[in-house]
């Protein structure tokens, strides 16, 4: 499978929002703790609509979420 | 690992628990004839992997109520429908080439093609089990 060139920056939002667990933001979002861990890892791309539900949650835009550019390091640290 | 993960492990550890008590009971099914005998090893094994399927989740749902709570999420009907696409191509190739192989190499007969068909779809259903485990693992 070739490796997704979306990135995110879930890790960092979820931090800046009260050290929000994991957990947390998969209740949230209506989708399970490994579905967020895999989407945060860069292993999924998820649907638009859960994408938007978690820009909802951090109350940004998508684009400040999710960035779409050339196959690098992974998502953001 | 995600409760369904685990399920998928149940599953593949009913489907090779089955296949060995089956092989055991049965050393060579593909020249039997369609005795009793044969018609009892398979009622026991399906008998046994019902067993094992029940027993193994209700323990996981004894042990994680949580998360057998939670209905499938996008990702994981996808990682559904990837297994089960894998499974089709793995029947279709195990049901073609043992009917090809039963009939035409081996000449054991229509029990001996009824078993192969019978053993593409297990080895079908153990490569979706499987896949779900590494698609689980691996990311998807």
């Amino acid at each position: 499978m070739a490796p997704t060139r979306v990135t995110n920056s879930i890790r960092r939002l979820r931090f800046e929002h009260g050290e929000m667990t994991q957990q947390e933001l998969a209740e949230r979002i209506g989708v399970t703790r490994q579905t967020v861990n895999a989407i945060e890892a860069g292993k999924y791309s998820p649907s638009l609509e859960v994408a938007f539900r978690i820009a909802e949650v951090f109350g940004v835009r998508i684009d400040e979420v999710f960035h779409y550019g050339p196959p690098a390091g992974g998502p953001e640290r | 690992m995600s409760f369904r993960e685990k399920t998928a492990w149940v599953t593949v550890l009913a489907i090779v628990v089955v296949v060995t008590l089956y092989w055991l009971h049965v050393p060579d099914p593909f020249r039997a004839s369609p005795t009793p005998v044969l018609l009892h090893a398979m009622g026991v094994c399906l008998a046994a992997f019902l067993l094992i399927e029940l027993a193994g989740w209700l323990v996981l749902r004894w042990r994680f109520p949580r998360d057998a709570r939670e209905p499938r999420d996008e990702r994981e009907l996808l990682i559904d429908l990837r297994a089960l696409r894998i499974a089709y191509y793995t029947f279709l190739a195990g049901a073609l080439g043992g009917v090809f192989v039963t009939l035409h190499l081996a000449g054991t007969g229509p029990v001996g093609v009824g078993m192969a068909v019978f053993s593409a779809f297990v080895l079908s259903q153990l490569a979706r089990h499987l896949a779900r485990i590494v698609l689980h693992r691996r990311g998807f």
